[in-house]
C-alpha cells in the first residue's frame, strides 16, 4: 500500500473509532486498552503516510483569492512529520494517564482532541483552521468542566485568541483584500493571535497559570502539538513581511530566555513545566524568522522535539503527582531507588527539552543558531542563555523530585513502581528522543525539504 | 594513505566508550542492570581498547611525523548541506591527551570495581563514568565546535551527577545542582564564544581557529579576537575552577573518591587547561586575554595555595593543591610556553591520580601509625610563619572561608537573579489574576505555587 490516502483514513478512523466504543458500554479500563492499541496503529499508519514520498493535495479555490486556491486537505513535507506527533501524543496521553483520573468522557475527549489536531494539521485552509480551533477550544473547555479558574483562563485567553483568528481569516479572504492594507492588518491580527495561543511574551502569563491550577493532561494534550506554531507558519511564515517575522522572532527569543529563567525559580512543579513550556515552545517561532533554510529547519525539529519531550516531562510529573500528591520543589522528595526508570525518563526528556546533545533537541537548536548566526546572532546568544538556563531548571526539578531523601513515605507497602504500560510508554518516548538525537539524517533532510517548500511558497506569494 | 588507519583507530578510541555507554545505559533504562562483574569487565575492556588505538594513532602520527590532520567524517545530521559535522582534529597534542584520559579512566575503572563492591549506585556510577570517558575524548580531539561543545556538556553533566551520587542525602544533591549552576557558566561562555566565531569567521572550525601550525588560518580583527578568547577564558575558568568560580571545588568532594580523583584531581580539572593550550595560537593574538589568563592563572593558585593549607578533609586540601598546579598551568599558556604546559598537565593529571587514589589507605596508616605512637605526626610548616600574626591571621580566615567566594557569587549574581525572576513570577500571577480573579474558596482555583 503505497497510496498515503489509505493510511491517512486508517490514522483518522481509529480516533473516530473509540469515540464511538466510548459511547458503548464497556469498562473504562478496557476502553483504555482498546485507546491504547487504536493510538498505536495510529501512530504506525501516521508514520507510514511521513516515509511514504508521495504528496497529496485537494484544492478549493472558494475559500481564498490565492491563485489555484488552498489546500483544504493536504500531505506534504511539513504536515507529514506533525501527523505521526499528534498520534505519539495521543498514545503518550492514553498509556500514562493515572487510573483515577481516567473516565470514559476523558477517553472520548482525547480522542476527539486528536482527531482535530490531525485534521488542523492536514488543511492549509484558513477558514478550516478556523473552524477546527473553535472545535479545539470547545473540547478543551468541555475537559476542564469542574475547574472553574482552569476553564476561565481558558475561555478568556484562548477565546480571546480563537476570536482575533476570526477576524483576521475574515480579513484575509475579504474579496479584494490582496496587496491591501486589509491583507497588512488581517497578518497582523493573525499573528497577535497565533502569539496569544502560544504564549509568546507579553501574552505569556496566562500558560503558568494553567498548568498550575485544575488539569494537567487537557492542558499538555492541547499545548504541545503547538497548533498555534503550525498557524503561523501556514499562514503567517509565507505572506508576513519580514519585519513582522522579525518581531515574531524577537518577541519567541525573549519568551524562550524569560521563560526559562523563571523556571529556575518556581516551586511549584506544575508551574516550573509551564514556563518550561513556553520557553522551550517559543523557540520554533524563533525560527521562522525565516533568515536561513537551516534556521527555519531548526524551528520545524525543535517543534517535534518540544512537542514530546515537553509532553513526556510534563507525564511524568503528572504520574508522579499521582502517587506522592502536590510537588513541590523547595523541598526534596526522594525516591529514586523506587522508581528509577520514571527519575531516568524525566531527566532524559528534560534535557532533551534543553538540547542536550545526543537528544533530539540538540539538532535543532544546532541548526537553529547555525543557520541564523550570520544574518541574526542575537538569536545565537539567546539561544545559549535560554539552553543555559533550562537546563539548570530541569536539573534542579530532578534532584527535587527523585532525590535528596531516602524514602518519601514510610510505608514501603505503597506502590510505586510504574505499571507496565506505562514503563513501556516512557522508555519508546526516551528511546525516539535519543534514537532521532542520535541518527537525525532522515529528520534532518525531510525539515530541510519543508522549509525550501515554505520558502519558495513565501517567495512565490511574495512576486 | 595514512589518514585511514589513523581515522579507524579514532574512531575505535572514542567509539568504545561510547558503545559502553550505550550499553550500560540501556540496560539501566529497562531496569535490568548487568552484574557487578560484567560491568566491571566491560569497563576495564572499554577503556584498554580506547587508550591502545590513541596510544597507537599517536605512535602512527609519530612514526610518520604527520602533522596536525584534520579527519573529516562527513555530516552526521543531514545528507544535505548545512549539517552538524563530525571532525576530529588529530595532533601529538590531542592524541596524546586523549590517550592519557583514556588510560586514567581505566586506572579509576579497576580501583572503582572493588571500591564501591557491593553500593547500590554501583551500575550507575559506571554509566556516568562511561559518559565522562566519551565527553573528555570528543573535547580532546574536537575539530569543530560542535563535537567540542558534545564532548564539554557530557563532562559537565557527568560530572554533576556523580557529585550527587550519593542522592539520598541533601547535600551532595545541592552541591551538585552548584556545580552544575558553574558549569552552566562555562557552556553559555563556550557556546557564546562559538557563536561570535561563526559570526565574525564564518566557520566552526577548530582547525582553523587553533592554527594548525601556530597562527589563526582565519582573519579574525584584534577586537574579535580579544572577546571570543576572553569568553574562553571565562569558559575555562568556569570549568577548571580559577577565581572567581573557585568555590565549587570543594563542594564537588562530595562524590565517591574515585570519581572525585578523576574529575577533580585528574582529568574534568585540566579539561579547560586543555582547550586554552589548543587555542594558544588564538591567545598570541590578543595581548588583553593573555594577560588576564596570567592575573587569573597567578590569582588562583596563591588562593589555592593557601585554601590548601586549612582544609579539614584530605579531599579538600588535595582537590585545592591540585587547582594551584591548575592556576600555574594556565599562567605558562598565556606565557606562550605551551610544551612546558602540557608536561605539567599530564605529569600532574599522573600525580594526582595517585595521591587521590591512595589518600584513604594513607590516611588510614598515618593513624595507625598515631596509635601506636601515642603522639600526634608533625605538621608541615610552611612560608606563612614568616608574615606577621596579624596578616596570618587575616589569611588564616580568608582560606578558612574559601575566600567567600560562594557569598560573594551569591550576592553579586544569584540573589539579584532569583529575586527579579520572583519577582516578575509575582507579576505574572497578578496579571492573570487582574483580568480573571481565582475564587480562592474553591479548591480547583486555589494557586498551589508560593513565590519562596
Amino acid at each position: 500500500m503505497t497510496d498515503p490516502r489509505v493510511w491517512l483514513a486508517i490514522a483518522a478512523t481509529m480516533p473516530a473509532a473509540i469515540i464511538l466504543l466510548t459511547l458503548a458500554p464497556v469498562d473504562v479500563e478496557r476502553l483504555r486498552r482498546f485507546a491504547v492499541g487504536a493510538a498505536v496503529a495510529m501512530l504506525a499508519a501516521t508514520i507510514e503516510v511521513a516515509t511514504l514520498p508521495h504528496t497529496i493535495a485537494i484544492r478549493e479555490s472558494a475559500l481564498t483569492w490565492a491563485a489555484g486556491g488552498e489546500a483544504l486537505l493536504r500531505v506534504d513535507g511539513l504536515s507529514s512529520v506533525l501527523l505521526p506527533l499528534a498520534a505519539g501524543l495521543w498514545l503518550l496521553t492514553v498509556a500514562v494517564t493515572p487510573r483515577a483520573s481516567l473516565d470514559r468522557a476523558g477517553l472520548r475527549r482525547t480522542a476527539l482532541a486528536t482527531l482535530v489536531t490531525l485534521a488542523s494539521f492536514l488543511t492549509e485552509s484558513a477558514v478550516v483552521l478556523l473552524a477546527l480551533s473553535v472545535a479545539s477550544l470547545w473540547t478543551f473547555i468541555a475537559a476542564l468542566d469542574a475547574h472553574n479558574y482552569q476553564r476561565r483562563i481558558v475561555a478568556a485567553y484562548l477565546g480571546t485568541s480563537t476570536a482575533l483568528f476570526g477576524v483576521g481569516v475574515a480579513l484575509l479572504i475579504a474579496p479584494h483584500a490582496r496587496g491591501t492594507w486589509w491583507d497588512t492588518a488581517a497578518l497582523w491580527i493573525i499573528a497577535v493571535a497565533a502569539l496569544l495561543r502560544k504564549g509568546i511574551f507579553p501574552f505569556h502569563a496566562w500558560v503558568p497559570e494553567l498548568f498550575d491550577h485544575g488539569r494537567l493532561g487537557p492542558a499538555i494534550l492541547y499545548s504541545a502539538p503547538q497548533v498555534g506554531a503550525y498557524m503561523a507558519v501556514v499562514l503567517i511564515v509565507p505572506r508576513a513581511s519580514p519585519e513582522l517575522l522579525r518581531l515574531i522572532a524577537i518577541l519567541a527569543l525573549a519568551t524562550s530566555v524569560y521563560g526559562a529563567a523563571l523556571a529556575l525559580v518556581q516551586t511549584s512543579a506544575r508551574r516550573a513545566c509551564g514556563y518550561l513550556f513556553i520557553s522551550q515552545s517559543a523557540l520554533v517561532l524563533a525560527g521562522l524568522d525565516c533568515t536561513s533554510r537551516g534556521a527555519l529547519a531548526g524551528g520545524l525539529i525543535v517543534w517535534l522535539s518540544a512537542g514530546l519531550a515537553f509532553a513526556g516531562l510534563a507525564r511524568c510529573v503528572l504520574v508522579l503527582e499521582a502517587r506522592r500528591g502536590h510537588l513541590d520543589l523547595s523541598a526534596y522528595h526522594g525516591g529514586y531507588d523506587r522508581t528509577p526508570l520514571l527519575a531516568i525518563s524525566f531527566l532524559t526528556m528534560g534535557l532533551a527539552c534543553t538540547g542536550f546533545p545526543g537528544t533530539l533537541g540538540f539538532v535543532g537548536q544546532e541548526l537553529l543558531v547555525s543557520g541564523a548566526v550570520d544574518a541574526f546572532p542575537v538569536m545565537g546568544f539567546a539561544i545559549v542563555a535560554a539552553s543555559a538556563l533550562t537546563g539548570l531548571a530541569v536539573l534542579r526539578m530532578y534532584f527535587s523530585l527523585f532525590c535528596g531523601r531516602r524514602d518519601v513515605f514510610a510505608h514501603s507497602a505503597l506502590r510505586f513502581e510504574l505499571t507496565r504500560r506505562e514503563a513501556w510508554t516512557f522508555i519508546a518516548l526516551v528511546v525516539t528522543l535519543i534514537g532521532l538525537g542520535i541518527a537525525p539524517r532522515p529528520l534532518v533532510d525531510s525539515r530541510l525539504a519543508a522549509s525550501d517548500t515554505i520558502l519558495k511558497m513565501r517567495s512565490f506569494l511574495h512576486q | 594513505m595514512i589518514a585511514l588507519p589513523l581515522a579507524s583507530l579514532v574512531l575505535v578510541g572514542v567509539g568504545s566508550p561510547l558503545v559502553l555507554f550505550g550499553i550500560l545505559a540501556g540496560a539501566s533504562l529497562v531496569n535490568r542492570p548487568l552484574p557487578e562483574r560484567w560491568t566491571g569487565v566491560l569497563a576495564a575492556g572499554s577503556m584498554t581498547v580506547a587508550c591502545a588505538a590513541l596510544a597507537s594513532a599517536l605512535v602512527v602520527a609519530g612514526a610518520t611525523r604527520t602533522g596536525p590532520l584534520l579527519l573529516s567524517f562527513g555530516s552526521w545530521s543531514s545528507s544535505r548541506d548545512g549539517g552538524i559535522g563530525i571532525e576530529f582534529l588529530v595532533d601529538r597534542a590531542s592524541l596524546g591527551f586523549g590517550a592519557l584520559s583514556a588510560a586514567i579512566v581505566g586506572v579509576v575503572s579497576a580501583f572503582s570495581y572493588r571500591y564501591l563492591h557491593r553500593e547500590p549506585g554501583y551500575h550507575r556510577y559506571f554509566v556516568l563514568l562511561s559518559l565522562f570517558v566519551t565527553g573528555m575524548l570528543l573535547v580532546a580531539l574536537a575539530g569543530n565546535v560542535e563535537v567540542l561543545f558534545v564532548g564539554w556538556e557530557l563532562v559537565g553533566l557527568s560530572s554533576a551527577l556523580l557529585v550527587g551520587f550519593f542522592h539520598d542525602r541533601p547535600a551532595p544533591v545541592a552541591n551538585a545542582l552548584r556545580v552544575f549552576s558553574v558549569y552552566r557558566v562555562s557552556d553559555a561562555a563556550m557556546l557564546s564564544a562559538a557563536v561570535l566565531l561563526r559570526h565574525t569567521a564564518g566557520t566552526d572550525s577548530l582547525a582553523l581557529l587553533f592554527g594548525a601550525r601556530g597562527a589563526p588560518a582565519i582573519a579574525l580583527t584584534a577586537p574579535s579576537a580579544t572577546v571570543i578568547a576572553i569568553l574562553l577564558i571565562v569558559a575555562v575558568a568556569a570549568k577548571s575552577a580559577l577565581l572567581p568560580f573557585s568555590g565549587w571545588l570543594p563542594r564537588a568532594m562530595e562524590g565517591p573518591t574515585p570519581s572525585s580523583a578523576v574529575y577533580y584531581g585528574s582529568l574534568s580539572i585540566h579539561a579547560g587547561c586543555f582547550l586554552l593550550l589548543r587555542s594558544a595560537p588564538l591567545l598570541a593574538h590578543s595581548p588583553a586575554a593573555r594577560a588576564l589568563a596570567v592575573a587569573l592563572g597567578l590569582a588562583t593558585a596563591a588562593f589555592a595555595a593557601l585554601a590548601t593549607r586549612v582544609q579539614s578533609d584530605v579531599k579538600s586540601s588535595l582537590a585545592y593543591a591540585a587547582l594551584t598546579q591548575v592556576g600555574l598551568i594556565v599562567v605558562e599558556i598565556a606565557l606562550g610556553w605551551n610544551t612546558i604546559a602540557f608536561v605539567h598537565l599530564a605529569g600532574h593529571a599522573c600525580f594526582r591520580l595517585l595521591q587521590f587514589l591512595s589518600a584513604p589507605n594513607v590516611l588510614h596508616d598515618l593513624h595507625g601509625m598515631e596509635e601506636t605512637l601515642q603522639e600526634r605526626s608533625p605538621r608541615a610548616v610552611g612560608l606563612e610563619v614568616l608574615l606577621p600574626d596579624r596578616w596570618r591571621r587575616r589569611l588564616y580566615l580568608l582560606a578558612l572561608e574559601r575566600g567567600f567566594l560562594d557569598n560573594l557569587l551569591d550576592r553579586a549574581i544569584v540573589t539579584p537573579f532569583t529575586a527579579a525572576a520572583r519577582r516578575l513570577t509575582r507579576f505574572d500571577t497578578a496579571l492573570c489574576e487582574a483580568v480573571l480573579p481565582a475564587d480562592r474558596t474553591l479548591a480547583s482555583d486555589r494557586t498551589v505555587a508560593r513565590d519562596d
